[in-house]
């Protein structure tokens, strides 16, 4: 598979050349067929107000000495020129980007390529809820952000634990990349909230319509209700979220201008930046970041499982692969007659011990050696592993080594 | 179902995969007219741009505050606020506590008694009476 240029795919997803887009008097005659650098397109065509027509825009920006063409005074060729003061738009200027401490300081402790241009920083810190302009918030940016979580997370999940059961795969999916985790890393990484968006406010600071308190949060997240009525796991796999819910996920973009919580906004600036990491600098890197930040997060998946009948489970998946019977054998005991009995008791397939657990009664401690023998089969990890992301892009398939492929987890 | 599934948020481990600093903000006020203001203004005037490019993941902000001794003041990512006074000091001292003050973690100061503290699991086990060789007496 051949990798697309980033300057090419990026474009689209960036603020685009779209048609209310005010035209450049100086640049028109030039820049009809390259493609320019991402953070110049954003910055020369960035307007966050809805426009009637091209010749109506200049902005005011916060620093009219900079070098940038837009923030040059109106040349007198177009007449009717009027300026927008920044408290006007609903979020701030790109060019207060590159003035900004915050920002910059944000990229430094993300240790962030220089290349990756503060402006889009400050784009994916735009929540729908505070700009509704698609090209000036980061809903696009969001939606290919959870999407790249998504995919990393997954192929790490499945490569790795081939035998992992579909609900423990939902669940650690939910600690590393679901909306919780997300937010948490958001703080982590000392991301502040604005009290109120406006284009006027720095645009290091996370922007969004907050919820008051005590009124209800909006309808689209709110979808408590499954809207198909027997929700089965391969609906859950197929139609929903990578979390296992009942219902979709929010489209970004029908959140705009409805008051949200503080974790909906900070778990799409999170998402955003992957995307945006992804269009700027490359799946490699985003790759690394992805490691560094996310898989580096502490995870025991043997505290996920939760057994109902880790018994009756065993003998299903002894007799499924053809296994003798389990049979449960106490190993040793002590204080039978006393207050604090404890029991050893280990699960035994013919002459292989498959789990041991101890416990305070004789079912307990049985219980627990079977939860433990099920457990070591579904924890399995292969020695060598090669992840399908890490081929992007090889001509060479002699490095390709085929994944193990479990034939799932023992249904009752 | 036979199985269900306990939902948790993974942990954070700074400085296993990506390290963050904690200290994201520096505040550093001065006065003009104030002789224990003399070692602030010169750490400021001569050593501040340089101590500032280093450590680019800070946000520095000056501020003049009159007829007060000069004041370093962090701010962390964790929502704490240290600040450490630094009337009559040399540039240099200045300078040594606003690196204190960088490397803190905002936490609160602890005594450490143990020499290990992890959140994995003991490599070895925990000790059982029921396992390995009998004791015979």
């Amino acid at each position: 598979m051949k990798r697309v240029r980033i300057s090419r795919c990026a474009t689209q997803l960036l603020a685009g050349r779209t048609p209310r887009r005010p035209s450049c008097p100086c640049a028109a005659g030039l820049q009809r067929d390259i493609t320019p650098h991402d953070y110049r397109i954003q910055a020369r065509s960035l307007s966050t107000v809805a426009i009637e027509k091209d010749s109506e825009l200049d902005i005011g920006t916060p620093d009219p000495t900079s070098s940038q063409p837009a923030a040059a005074p109106a040349p007198p060729a177009i007449p009717h020129r009027k300026r927008l003061a920044p408290e006007q738009l609903p979020s701030p200027h790109p060019f207060a980007a590159s003035h900004s401490t915050k920002l910059s300081a944000l990229r430094a402790r993300l240790s962030l390529h220089q290349r990756f241009p503060l402006q889009t920083l400050a784009r994916t810190l735009v929540h729908p809820s505070a700009d509704p302009d698609p090209a000036f918030n980061n809903a696009s940016l969001s939606i290919l952000g959870a999407n790249l979580l998504g995919y990393y997370t997954t192929e790490y999940l499945l490569c790795n634990y081939p035998r992992l059961p579909i609900p423990v795969i939902f669940a650690a999916q939910h600690a590393y990349t679901g909306p919780k985790a997300l937010a948490t890393v958001a703080s982590e990484w000392g991301i502040e909230a604005a009290a109120e968006p406006g284009g006027e406010v720095d645009p290091g600071l996370l922007q969004f319509r907050r919820l008051r308190s005590g009124s209800r949060v909006p309808a689209a997240l709110r979808r408590q209700v499954p809207w198909k009525w027997n929700v089965t796991t391969t609906h859950r796999i197929v139609a929903t979220d990578e979390f296992g819910s009942d219902n979709t996920p929010p489209d970004p973009q029908s959140l705009s201008a409805v008051p949200v919580p503080m974790e909906e906004a900070a778990q799409s600036f999170v998402r955003a930046l992957i995307g945006a990491l992804h269009l700027h600098l490359g799946s490699p890197l985003v790759k690394r970041f992805y490691r560094d930040h996310f898989l580096s997060r502490q995870l025991d998946l043997s505290t996920l499982f939760d057994f109902r009948t880790p018994t009756r489970d065993l003998s299903k998946l002894c007799a499924r692969e053809g296994f003798e019977a389990p049979v449960a054998r106490l190993i040793s005991e002590t204080g039978r007659a006393s207050r604090h009995p404890v029991f050893v008791v280990g699960v035994y397939s013919g002459k292989d011990k498959l789990g041991e657990g101890a416990g305070a009664s004789l079912e307990e401690a049985r219980f627990r050696a079977a939860a433990a023998a099920l457990k070591a089969w579904y924890l399995y990890r292969p020695i060598e592993v090669t992840l399908p992301s890490s081929m992007e892009g090889e001509l060479d398939t002699r490095k390709w080594k085929p994944n193990m492929v479990d034939c799932g987890e023992v249904i009752v | 179902m036979p199985l269900s599934a306990i939902k948790t948020v993974a942990k954070p481990q700074n400085g296993v995969g990506a390290f963050i600093l904690q200290c994201k903000r520096l505040e550093f006020h001065y006065c003009d007219w104030a002789g224990s203001s003399r070692g602030m203004n010169a750490f400021i005037k001569t050593s501040l741009p340089a101590f500032a490019k280093r450590n680019p993941q800070i946000e520095m902000a000056i501020s003049p505050r009159p007829r007060k001794h000069p004041v370093i003041r962090a701010h962390y990512i964790n929502g704490a606020q240290r600040a450490i006074c630094v009337r009559n000091l040399e540039a240099e001292s200045v300078r040594e506590k606003a690196e204190m003050l960088r490397d803190a973690s905002g936490e609160k100061n602890k005594r450490v008694n143990k020499p290990v503290t992890s959140i994995n699991e003991s490599v070895r086990g925990i000790w059982s009476p029921f396992h390995g060789d009998e004791i015979k007496i």
